[in-house]
């Protein structure tokens, strides 16, 4: 079988389980009783590992196997999760991750995980601590406990699965227990229980198999299994349809009630010490079916996150190129009707401008529509932060917690994509720097974790992302120190600056604060990095700080990288485009107001001067030269906090263009940022502000 | 026999090139250029070729040879090779032939002026006609470029 065309599916599943085992897991260390996290991990777990078998990955699905034995025992309250259950799993996921990201980089998957998978096999065996042994010593006794009083064929429900049993019956659907058997000529057995399996769960889902779903898969068992599962069918429909898969000789299946169920279900008594209030609850509804309702009050803490799965979307997978094209093809349109509304001006006939103008709506529509395809959440950024915090507190031997809001934020895919690494940046600083070892929060006594904030959240044309963290803020005296001795800046104009211009040094070339380099941040080459990422973005970033209390930085992005509002500009015979988010104002200047300070042309703007820049030079136009002119057109551009006055010939406009690239053989090119394609078909290139300011 | 390979044949001048024709994604008429300031003399600037914006390179001056006025018959091949799109200016382009692989020889050090680098081989089409191989890659390579803006300064 060719598995290339099935590579890039695998690719795109794995990273989608990795990232749920990951927020599990995390959700889990913060509530380790909770045994429905366990199992949607488990099955995330399983499923990769069945994929990786199937596309024969053989070390993947080996190092998910040993977790899954770790985490079928925690499934069956064999074991209690401890920290270093967790920080196993934990390394064991970064192992799967990076042999995931081998495969992605075209490799074989292939990694030496003897190390984990001996810790995993040690976690197993209960031998890496005594404790351990103890627990799950007690669990074998408790299911034989149990046992005994069981008629339909020994198969136990545990707390769990019983409970979400009694949910959904509640919920109206039907439980039932389906004993299957399968024809003695068989040959793949396991393929006719996998179909069992693919037809219950497109009718339900299974809560329980006996032997176990791995077990079936490699066909130990002898001809006969049987399955818990909740169906939306009726016993006769399921039977049916059941019987309908060959060479299957046999099928019962029995409705379940509440009595029967409890009657089925064990009580470990290992169980009874984790979880004390769901063994009672069983216990009652066992010997007192009226007092069902205590049973759903008690059951529902475990099965509310079953019973409510986070409301899933019909999404598909499109390849970004699709919609890039999409996009190309919605410009050209966009430039189509630019043209036909030209036209219609021209020729005057209510019919065609009546049809013109239709054209138009429904053509804002289509690119609300296109625009709004390519955003994404940015929590497909901030969901790998958790993550990045709890290791970074180990590490570093800190207490701190990340607060995520508004991840449900969309941004652009293009400025998704390049967030990440200075987000990773920011939060690792605050947590490196910014929160303090936990002797030193009580010193001053501020509660013992530190608390990192991470927001975004819309605003105008621009999306705020801000990492505000409690922790001991910027010391100025430090800031300024280091920026002297490492040349940043010279003694007599650190005297001049101001408090946020001191505060902004940390994002200036060659500077960090840390006494000692730690492996997470402190090589000096990070916040500056970071600042030019996010102004290539067009976008900004700044820091406020207190301190004592904590620091804030905030960064400002643009929703899109694809569409911005610019001024169009003639020059002679050619037109350009200059982004409207850097232009202050427009206006006119006579040419006997233009100053010449050391040289350079500087004009009066609103009570200070700035300098000139004449476009014409610096863009070398062929034919136009505004020193024949004795008024000339300004636009005034901004970069932070500098002004210029930029000549032009004429405005023509204010204009929504689509941003083009100059293709990869045109890069950098000077003060030119990427081009647009007019309404009349030509292209006019893109300004960049920024390099006119110096 | 060595492999078919079809070639779209172009004139510069008097003498006459071949690309793949797997390399060529169109072949335009000229429309208006628009010119991309503080760049080497070469590059034209961009076109709008359907919603794309391409950069287009004259291949007279890019080989050192003397620029023309453009006429009815120039034509902007747009050829792409290793992810870079890029657009020729040539005199005309008029012809597709099939040719032999074995018919191309290695170049001599220098034809017509252009340095032996940018060329595939020579293949012999018979009748005393020779067609020019170009050697795409190395035609589109920016490091050049970038050292070449340097000479010129």
């Amino acid at each position: 079988m060719d598995m290339n065309a099935y590579l890039s599916m695998f690719i795109d599943e794995s990273n989608d389980h990795l990232q749920s085992l990951n927020e599990n897991l995390l959700q889990l260390e913060g509530n380790p009783e909770d045994l429905s996290i366990v199992q949607s991990i488990f099955r995330s777990a399983h499923t990769l590992k069945g994929m990786s078998a199937t596309m024969g990955f053989e070390d993947l699905a080996a190092l998910t196997h040993e977790m899954e034995n770790v985490l079928d025992l925690v499934r069956n309250s064999k074991l209690k999760m401890d920290s270093f259950i967790f920080d196993t799993l934990f390394k064991g996921l970064d192992a799967l991750e990076a042999m995931v990201q081998d495969i992605v980089g075209g490799g074989t998957g292939k990694a030496d995980v003897t190390s984990i998978v001996a810790s995993l096999q040690g976690i197993l065996k209960g031998d890496y601590k005594s404790q351990a042994a103890a627990s799950t010593a007690a669990a074998p006794s408790a299911s034989a406990n149990a046992g005994g009083g069981e008629a339909s064929g020994g198969v136990l429900l545990d707390q769990f699965q019983s409970s979400i049993l009694l949910q959904s019956m509640e919920a109206g659907h039907q439980p039932y227990y389906v004993q299957v058997s399968v024809d003695e000529n068989c040959v793949l057995k396991a393929a006719r229980s996998y179909m069992v399996f693919n037809l219950l769960e497109s009718n339900g889902e299974i809560v329980k198999s006996e032997p176990s779903v791995q077990d079936l898969e490699q066909e130990k068992f002898d001809r006969t299994f049987t399955v818990f599962t909740i169906s939306t069918l009726t016993a006769e429909q399921l039977y049916e349809q059941i019987m309908n898969i060959s060479e299957i000789s046999s099928v019962t299946v029995t409705p379940l009630d509440a009595e029967t169920l409890a009657s089925l279900t064990s009580a470990p008594a290992a169980a009874a010490v984790e979880a004390p209030v769901k063994p009672a609850a069983a216990a009652e509804s066992a010997t007192a079916p009226l007092a069902n309702d205590s049973v759903k009050i008690s059951s529902k803490p475990s099965a509310a996150p079953q019973s409510a799965p986070a409301a899933m979307n019909k999404t598909i997978r499109v390849d970004i190129d699709r919609l890039d094209t999409l996009m190309n093809l919605f410009s050209e349109l966009l430039i189509d009707r630019v043209r036909l509304e030209q036209l219609a001006s021209e020729i005057k006939r209510t019919e065609l401008t009546e049809t013109v103008e239709h054209m138009s709506r429904v053509s804002s529509d289509l690119q609300n529509i296109v625009l709004k395809l390519r955003m994404v959440p940015v929590d497909s950024v901030f969901n790998r932060f958790p993550r990045l915090v709890r290791d970074m507190a180990k590490s570093l031997n800190k207490k701190m917690e990340l607060i995520i809001t508004g991840a449900d934020t969309e941004l652009d895919r293009t400025v998704i994509d390049e967030i990440g690494d200075p987000l990773v940046h920011l939060i690792r600083n605050s947590g490196d720097h910014g929160i303090e070892s936990v002797e030193e929060r009580i010193a001053s006594g501020k509660s013992e974790t530190g608390t990192i904030h991470l927001r975004a959240f819309h605003s105008g044309n621009h999306v705020f992302i801000e990492v505000e963290e409690d922790g001991r803020g910027i010391n100025k005296q430090k800031v300024l120190q280091i920026a002297i001795k490492n040349g940043v800046v010279t003694e007599e104009q650190a005297r001049n600056l101001t408090e946020e211009e001191i505060q902004m040094l940390i994002f200036a070339p060659g500077f960090s604060t840390a006494d000692k380099i730690s492996d997470i941040s402190g090589r000096g080459v990070g916040l500056d990095v970071v600042k030019t990422k996010i102004t290539s973005l067009g976008g900004n970033v700044t820091v406020t700080s207190a301190e004592g209390k904590g620091t804030k930085f905030s960064v400002q992005l643009p929703l899109t990288l694809s569409i911005i509002s610019a001024m169009l500009i003639k020059l002679g015979s050619e037109k350009y485009a200059i982004p409207l988010s850097s232009i202050v104002e427009t206006g006119i200047i006579k040419r006997s107001g233009i100053l010449n300070v050391h040289g350079n042309q500087m004009v009066e703007f609103r009570g200070s001067i700035i300098p000139l820049v004449s476009l014409s030079s610096v863009l070398e136009s062929p034919d136009y030269d505004e020193s024949q002119e004795q008024e000339t057109e300004i636009v005034v551009i901004r970069k932070g906090d500098k002004m210029a006055a930029v000549m032009v010939e004429e405005f023509i406009g204010q204009s929504e263009i689509v941003l083009k690239t100059l293709g990869k053989y045109l890069t950098n090119v000077y003060a030119i940022s990427g081009a647009t394609i007019l309404g009349d078909g030509y292209v006019a290139l893109i300004i960049d502000p920024n390099a006119l300011i110096k | 026999m060595g492999e078919e390979l079809k070639v779209i044949v172009f004139a510069l001048g008097k003498e006459e090139y071949g690309i793949e024709v797997d390399k060529v994604r169109t072949i335009e008429r000229l429309t208006p250029i628009t010119r991309v300031p503080k760049t080497a003399a070469f590059i034209k600037g961009v076109i709008n070729l359907r919603g794309v914006v391409v950069p287009v390179i004259d291949l007279r001056g890019r080989f050192n040879l003397s620029e023309t006025q453009p006429t009815e018959n120039s034509r902007i091949i747009v050829v792409a090779v290793n992810e870079l799109e890029v657009g020729f200016i040539v005199d005309s382009a008029n012809d597709v032939i099939d040719i032999d692989s074995d018919t191309i020889d290695n170049p001599p050090e220098i034809v017509g002026g252009i340095k032996a680098k940018y060329l595939r081989g020579i293949a012999k089409l018979g009748e005393g006609r020779l067609l020019i191989m170009l050697n795409l890659s190395e035609v589109l390579n920016k490091n050049e470029i970038i050292q070449l803006e340097q000479l010129e300064v």
